[in-house]
């Protein structure tokens, strides 16, 4: 069985790679989770990510980073919904259930 | 050990110092990610070799 | 059971104080987590950011700083390029935080 897959995204920049590994795993049978925080959600505004998240097992991005990079946290991204708006408890997921660690 | 290091662009000396240290008497491997189309699939399979993998900036 | 040990490394001023509270995310998470300011000086420290790092160090986590003048001015704790080499060794997680 695959093992699985958890990416940190700090950097808007890294869309494209998280998109591309994204689909390389999932090609090999992968379960991949991505968490977005600070400067990467703003991410959640690029025509690529409701294709990150039709594709990965889990998106969420930091409530409270999106909010400070000047969102309203009720302006849900496309491909998200209200529950994946969340914490760094994302983050401590991926370190703690997933078999290997991303940042980008 | 091994160690994949991941690189996002051209690594410089504070970078080069660290990988020097953390990979000293271990196994490596490294993936350039600042290049033009990087095989992903190269990548993930390094990934899942790798012990640990660390994506310098 | 064995803990989690985490390492940030911040070379960027933009990423500095969302990557503190990024670490004291983890402590919370029950993981030894720790960051480093490098390459940059930074003016000064929100009171967040301070209540961040004060938590963090009753949690055992510490942020670090390869910059005296971090130390001196923030109270960040000292650390050199080569130690914090040595100290990545025995992380289980190395996180690059941002860009550089």
């Amino acid at each position: 069985m695959a093992k699985s897959l958890g990416i940190f995204v700090t950097t808007k920049e890294s869309l494209p790679h998280v998109l591309g590994i994204t689909k390389a795993a999932k090609a090999k049978g992968s379960s991949v989770k991505v968490f977005f925080t600070w400067i990467a959600t703003h991410a959640s505004k690029d025509p690529l990510f409701p294709e990150l998240c039709e594709l990965a097992d889990d998106v969420s991005i930091c409530v409270d980073s999106y909010r400070k990079q000047g969102y309203d946290m009720n302006d849900i991204p496309i491909g998200l919904t209200a529950k994946k708006m969340a914490t760094q408890a994302q983050h401590g997921i991926i370190i703690e259930d997933f078999d290997c660690y991303l940042s980008l | 050990m091994k160690i994949l290091n991941v690189y996002r662009s051209e690594p410089d000396e504070t970078t080069k110092k660290l990988i020097e240290i953390v990979t000293r008497d271990r196994e490596k491997d490294d993936f350039f990610l600042n290049v033009d189309n990087p095989d992903y699939d190269l990548l993930v399979e390094k990934i899942f070799a790798a012990d640990q993998t660390i994506s310098w900036w | 059971m064995s803990f989690k040990k985490v390492c940030f490394m911040y070379r960027h001023k933009d990423y500095a104080v969302d990557g503190i509270r990024s670490a004291l995310g983890l402590a919370v998470e029950n993981m030894y987590s720790y960051g480093v300011v490098m390459d940059n000086e930074l003016a000064s420290l929100d009171e967040n950011t301070q209540e961040s790092i004060e938590m963090l160090r009753d949690m055992e986590g510490e942020i670090f700083s390869t910059i005296p003048a971090n130390v001196e001015n923030l109270g960040l704790a000292s650390i050199t390029l080569e130690e914090l080499g040595e100290k990545l060794r025995e992380m289980t997680h190395v996180i690059p935080y941002g860009l550089k």
